[in-house]
Order: C-alpha cells, then sequence, then structure tokens
C-alpha cells in the first residue's frame, strides 16, 4: 500500500467513524432527559459537523469547505449561547407591554415590584 | 511518510470525536457529559483542522486553518461555562453520586448572582 | 511592555518596505530580524523584560497544549473504562488574581484541563467554582492550580 492509498483509506475510515458519533449524539438528543443535555447534544453536533466539513475538505482537496467550517463554528457558539440564556430565563421573563410597564413606573408602589429583567451577563 | 503521519493524525482526531459522542451517551448527568463533548470533541476538529493546515501546505490556508483552531479553543470553554451555569441556575440536578457540592444555596435568585464563600 | 511589541512589528513592516515584498512570509521573517536587533539592545534600552515576558506567555501556551492532551487522554479513560465509578463533585476556588481579564484566562484554561470545567465566578470576583468530574483530593487540587496555572498567569501577565 503506498502512502497515498492509505491516506485515501483513512480518510474513508475517519469519515465512518465521524458518522457513528453523529448517531450516537442524536441518540443523546433524541433521549435527552433535559432540556440542558439537549442543548449539549447540538452543540456536540456542530462541532463534529466541524471535523465532517474538515474531512471532506481534505476529500476533495478544495479548500474553500473551510471557511465554512469556521462560520459553522460561528453560528454554533452564538446559538449555544442563546440557548444557555433560553435554558436560564424559561417561563419567567419580565418582559411586560409597554403600556403596563410604563403604568408600573408612574405608580410608586408598583415599581419595587419591576425586576431588571434581563440583568445577567 | 508524511501522508501516514497525516492519515494516523486523522483517524486519531476522528477516535476522540467518537469517544466524545460515546461520552455524551453513557455519563450520568449533564455536567460530566459536559466534560465529554468540551474537551474530547474540541480536541477531534481541532486536529482535524491541524491536519488540513499541514496538508495544504499553503501559508494562506495554514493560517486560516489555525484561525479555526484558535477560536474554537476560545469559544468551547466559553459555551461549556455558560450552559453549566444554565442548568445549574435552572434546577437541573447533579448526579446523585455526586461528592460534594459547594455551589449548593450559593445562587441568591434566579437571575445567576452568585455570592462568594467568604459571605 | 506593549510600546516595545509596537517598535518590534513597526521594524518588521520597516523590513518588508525596504525589501519591497509584504508577503506574509517576509512580515514574518522580519519581525524574527526585529526581535533579535531589540535583543541586541536589552541592557542599554532596557528591553530585556519584555523577552522575559514573551518567554513566559510561550511557555504558559506549551503547558495549556499539554495540559489539554493530558485531559482528552483522561476523559477518554473515564468514558471508556468499564462501571460507573466516577466522584463528579463541585468544589470552590479562591481566587488570588483579580483583575476580570485574568480571571477569564485561569478560567478558560481550567475549563481544558484534566476534569476540570468551570461554571460560574462570583459576584465580588473572590470565588471560581468547578465541577470536577472525578476528584479524591480536594485540597490537592486546589494546590494544583494555585500553584500551576494561576502562578504562571500571574508571572505572565504581570
Amino acid at each position: 500500500m503506498t502512502p497515498q492509498e492509505f491516506f485515501e483509506l483513512s480518510i474513508y475510515i475517519s469519515f465512518g467513524l465521524t458518522i457513528i458519533a453523529f448517531l450516537f449524539t442524536i441518540l443523546r438528543l433524541i433521549l435527552g432527559t433535559t432540556l440542558a443535555d439537549r442543548i449539549l447534544s447540538l452543540d456536540m453536533l456542530v462541532t463534529l459537523g466541524i471535523g465532517f466539513i474538515a474531512i471532506f475538505t481534505l476529500h476533495t482537496g478544495f479548500y474553500a469547505y473551510l471557511d465554512m467550517a469556521i462560520a459553522l463554528g460561528l453560528v454554533g457558539f452564538l446559538a449555544t449561547v442563546a440557548f444557555a440564556r433560553l435554558l436560564m430565563h424559561r417561563g419567567e421573563t419580565n418582559d411586560t407591554p409597554a403600556g403596563d410597564k410604563l403604568e408600573d413606573i408612574e405608580d410608586g408602589d408598583g415599581s419595587q415590584e419591576v425586576k431588571t429583567s434581563g440583568g445577567t451577563n | 511518510m508524511l501522508d501516514i503521519f497525516l492519515g494516523c493524525l486523522l483517524i486519531a482526531a476522528a477516535i476522540f470525536n467518537l469517544i466524545a459522542a460515546i461520552g455524551l451517551l453513557r455519563l450520568p448527568d449533564v455536567y460530566t457529559r459536559m466534560h465529554a463533548a468540551s474537551k474530547a470533541g474540541t480536541f477531534g476538529s481541532g486536529l482535524m483542522l491541524v491536519t488540513i493546515a499541514i496538508h495544504a501546505g499553503e501559508i494562506n490556508i495554514a493560517s486560516r486553518a489555525l484561525a479555526g483552531v484558535a477560536f474554537f479553543l476560545l469559544t468551547a470553554p466559553i459555551s461549556a461555562h455558560l450552559l453549566a451555569r444554565a442548568a445549574y441556575v435552572a434546577g437541573i440536578e447533579p448526579w446523585s453520586g455526586t461528592v460534594r457540592d459547594d455551589l449548593k444555596g450559593h445562587y441568591k435568585d434566579k437571575q445567576g448572582h452568585l455570592s462568594s464563600d467568604e459571605e | 511592555m506593549n510600546k516595545i511589541f509596537l517598535i518590534n512589528v513597526l521594524l518588521a513592516f520597516t523590513w518588508c518596505a525596504v525589501q519591497g515584498s509584504f508577503t506574509f512570509i517576509n512580515l514574518i521573517f522580519g519581525f524574527f530580524i526585529s526581535s533579535a536587533a531589540l535583543w541586541l539592545i536589552r541592557e542599554q534600552f532596557g528591553t530585556s523584560k519584555y523577552f522575559n515576558r514573551t518567554w513566559l506567555i510561550l511557555g504558559l501556551i506549551v503547558l495549556f497544549l499539554k495540559e489539554l492532551f493530558m485531559s482528552v487522554l483522561r476523559v477518554a479513560w473515564l468514558v471508556l473504562k468499564p462501571g460507573q465509578s466516577y466522584k463528579p463533585s463541585f468544589i470552590s476556588f479562591p481566587l488570588t488574581v483579580d483583575a476580570p481579564h485574568e480571571i477569564t484566562l485561569l478560567a478558560n484554561l481550567i475549563t481544558l484541563t484534566p476534569g476540570t470545567l468551570s461554571v460560574d465566578v462570583s459576584d465580588d470576583n473572590k470565588t471560581l467554582y468547578i465541577h470536577c468530574i472525578d476528584v479524591d483530593d480536594v485540597e490537592a487540587l486546589r494546590k494544583d492550580i494555585a500553584e500551576g496555572f494561576e502562578r504562571k498567569i500571574l508571572e505572565a501577565l504581570r
């Protein structure tokens, strides 16, 4: 076996391993048990997707796919941040319609009740 | 010679990714699963990008791939931290085998304000 | 300190201008030549601190890569070993570093090192809460972090 053939073979092997990893991650996404587990598997899917694109780049030799992997990493990170915020503030946002908020502030007593929404960083 | 080395590197990276996925399936709770996803997963995909950087042999492609690696190493801890914190504040119970929990009772409210040990 | 780095970059650009080629490799080459020039005048102009710090930062990066590799191997072993005999725990770590960028760096380094994941920093920046996947001796782990990463960060950034 020439080195070139070995490299081709290793690309196919890593394709196979990554696809198995995808299946396991999707199984965790379905089983879940908590929302945090599902968010974590989505994050893991993005990571595996980056790896898959990286192998595909080596397979085709067309390096423009690399930009796609980096862009996917950026979007996936933002998605995880947004999901984490959702998990933290689920069902208890203090967003009230603009009219109600104005009344609360004018009220004087009511203003004590209004908590700052989204006060975390 | 270089092809054989790169092939081994690629397979090792894929195995690390697979281990991360197995860890996601096998470990008992979301906090321990986070360890597998944020370490083995990041390392596996990062190693694949390093393989591209060596394989390409051109400076513009290698610099792009290495910038991608640096980016993943920077963002993976941040998303793990945010997710762990959100999970704890949202009240997701740690695994029953958790030995000690210094965080217990330190979160003052659901907004995530946290008091330190000395207070 | 940043001023010397800027002079270094400026000298690298000067090298490129004199050479007449602004390729990336030539810029890197110029950077090394100009840092060698700055190293030559270290006693007259006091640039030796700049080089010390560069070495410390490089050492921090090497330490980080080594620890990352160790942590991946450790997680791999924990995942693959039979049975579920982990001892996960949340522990608190009293911080010596206090500047926000140092805490960020320490928390990120902790997350990518063996068996630890930083969860949150208290509001007064004094305690870092860490989740450990498998820990026997909490005090030993605290000591490891304090004398490993925290000391190196203090040396490199101050």
